[in-house]
């Protein structure tokens, strides 16, 4: 795929329908659906706010293209051991950061609640998306997505992406 | 090993008393956190809040984070810079080196009220660390007791902390993780090098780390310390890893095996094929090489059920582009999402719920015999977990 062909204009609501199947997904599943959300070259990565703020590199999950997105899931259905839990996103509306010659820039706060299997439910991630959206053929797609953590401090491990 | 030891709040409350406020080296920082006169982090040894500052000569001190007014912390924020400490109850004032400076109407107003003349600020000083520091890292302990560092973790292990952090260090990032179990449970797990390829299938399949790969255990001083290392490129065969009674065995039959190499695209850090390096000092902290990934970790206790455990990864200032961008794209497999340590973060809590109700009972700590001797090429053993044992019973009078 030729990634520099994303001439369209991207519309502000088809982008949010792009973040309502981003999180449709990581709810509900497959998570194998995870990498089709995105560009074939592509960002994604975790961060927190505290490096963020200090110009820290280190993310606590990045990827930057498809191989490495289907190797995240595929790690985390088949090698990676942790008590199974279902994700539940809730979104803020979006703010348009930037618009540029093919892509719509947005940030949109989310919150994510964690219930284990034996009912235990916590408020597991708080935090904003800094999104990129393209369009390809149409069809919205990430060309990157960052995940900024307000916290620090993760309770026991992150499996699934966010 | 007695469950009761993971679960007694009597045997918490005596473990900061003896070991962490003991003889002990407890890693506080790095030195690259506070690059000028007046940076400070927050640390903590044990249940006492400790404030890592650089001074004005360029030294660096580790205070009690308490001011000898009330108790207050002087610092409240996780890192920051001040010309001064000063209390926001009762604006007392400290310098960099807890000299007491000042304290708000000192000598009352007009003549009236003030302290007492009995009150001497020279006695109300911050209590001060014994801090030593390591090419970049900063130890400090609370006892009078504590042998020299040297002393205290042996030769070979100054010498991977300089092999590991010898030239200046450049900080990437930091996070931690809440760990619902005992902190012992965490590091037990650090120190235990049989369960590395197992429990983090990833490890085996992806041949990161095997026990079928040359490489060892060596003991520190008193067998209280340990470094288990790894040479990647002379893995034997891994037949008992594709055919015996293992996870791993299920997983590769799957065919699962990384689409993206970038992320094993590795170099020779330290010109010696040692792909991995992990190193304790008793009793919490942890270096880590991890192929091309470096970070130190620190498990701080909360309570008998739950610790925090610390993450600062590091590159070098000499870094380019491409090696900065590895280490980079390497550190997916460290941290709370990280491919390989993820499992570590829910084992201990996995432990102590089986453990429960039952704590008259006890754990089996037998891989490799029942000493601490490192048994020459091999990492198919449990001395090193004994060994980490063994000075908790020297401290804890036991």
């Amino acid at each position: 795929m030729n990634v520099n062909v994303f001439q369209e204009q991207v519309a502000p609501a088809e982008a949010r329908q792009l973040l309502a199947a981003y999180t449709y997904i990581l709810d509900e599943g497959p998570l194998g659906d995870w990498p089709t959300l995105f560009t074939e070259t592509c960002l994604y990565r975790i961060t927190t706010r505290q490096n963020e703020e200090r110009n820290m590199p280190l993310s606590i999950m990045l990827c930057d293209n498809h191989a490495m997105l289907y190797d995240r899931v595929e790690a985390v259905e088949k090698a990676n051991i942790y008590e199974p839990h279902y994700y539940r996103h809730v979104l803020s509306d979006s703010r348009t950061l930037r618009t540029t010659a093919d892509s719509l820039w947005l940030e949109t706060s989310f919150i994510c609640v964690r219930t284990m299997l034996d009912g235990r439910m916590t408020l597991f991630a708080a935090g904003k998306y800094v999104d990129e959206v393209v369009a390809l053929a149409g069809r919205c797609l990430f060309r990157s997505k960052t995940v900024v953590l307000d916290f620090s401090q993760i309770d026991t491990l992150i499996a699934k992406p966010l | 090993m007695p469950f009761a030891v993971y679960s007694d709040p009597v045997v918490f409350a005596q473990e900061d008393r003896e070991i962490f406020h003991g003889p002990i080296w407890h890693f506080l920082g790095l030195e690259a956190q506070i690059p000028e006169p007046g940076c400070f982090v927050l640390a903590q040894v044990g249940k006492t809040p400790i404030i890592l500052v650089r001074n004005r000569d360029g030294d660096v001190s580790a205070l009690v984070n308490r001011c000898s007014h009330k108790g207050t912390p002087l610092a409240f924020v996780p890192s920051g810079k001040v010309d001064q400490f000063m209390c926001v109850y009762h604006n007392w004032c400290y310098d960099l080196s807890g000299t007491m400076l000042s304290a708000a109407f000192e000598r009352g107003v007009r003549g009236k009220g003030g302290m007492a003349s009995t009150f001497k600020k020279e006695e109300h000083g911050l209590q001060r660390l014994r801090v030593h520091r390591i090419c970049g890292l900063v130890f400090g302990t609370l006892s009078a007791e504590t042998p020299p560092f040297e002393d205290y973790v042996g030769p070979e292990f100054v010498a991977n902390i300089q092999r590991v952090c010898g030239r200046p260090l450049r900080i990437l990032g930091q996070y931690s993780q809440k760990l619902p179990s005992n902190w012992k449970l965490y590091i037990e797990n650090v120190k235990d090098p049989y369960h590395a390829s197992i429990l983090h299938a990833f490890n085996g399949v992806m041949k990161q780390d095997r026990l079928t790969m040359e490489g060892g255990i060596k003991m520190g001083a008193r067998g209280w310390h340990h470094i288990s290392y790894s040479k990647m490129h002379t893995d034997t065969g891994g037949e008992v890893y594709s055919t015996g009674a293992l996870r791993n065995a299920e997983i590769e039959a799957y065919g699962f095996g990384l689409r993206d190499h970038s992320m094993t695209d590795i170099w020779d850090d330290f010109g010696d094929n040692v792909t991995m390096t992990i190193q304790t000092i008793f009793p919490n902290f942890v270096l880590q090489q991890l192929r091309n990934c470096l970070a130190v970790r620190t498990i701080v206790p909360k309570s008998t059920h739950e610790a925090e455990l610390m993450w600062i990864a590091f590159g070098y200032q000499d870094d380019d582009e491409r090696r900065l961008q590895g280490r980079l794209k390497q550190a997916n497999m460290m941290g709370p999402a990280g491919l390989i340590a993820m499992e570590d973060g829910m084992i201990g809590g996995l432990v102590q719920k089986g453990i429960a109700g039952d704590l008259d009972k006890a754990a089996v700590l037998e891989m490799g015999g029942h000493g601490i001797e490192p048994i020459p090429g091999s990492r198919v053993s449990e001395g090193s977990v004994r060994g980490f044992w063994t000075g908790y019973r020297t401290l804890m009078g036991l």
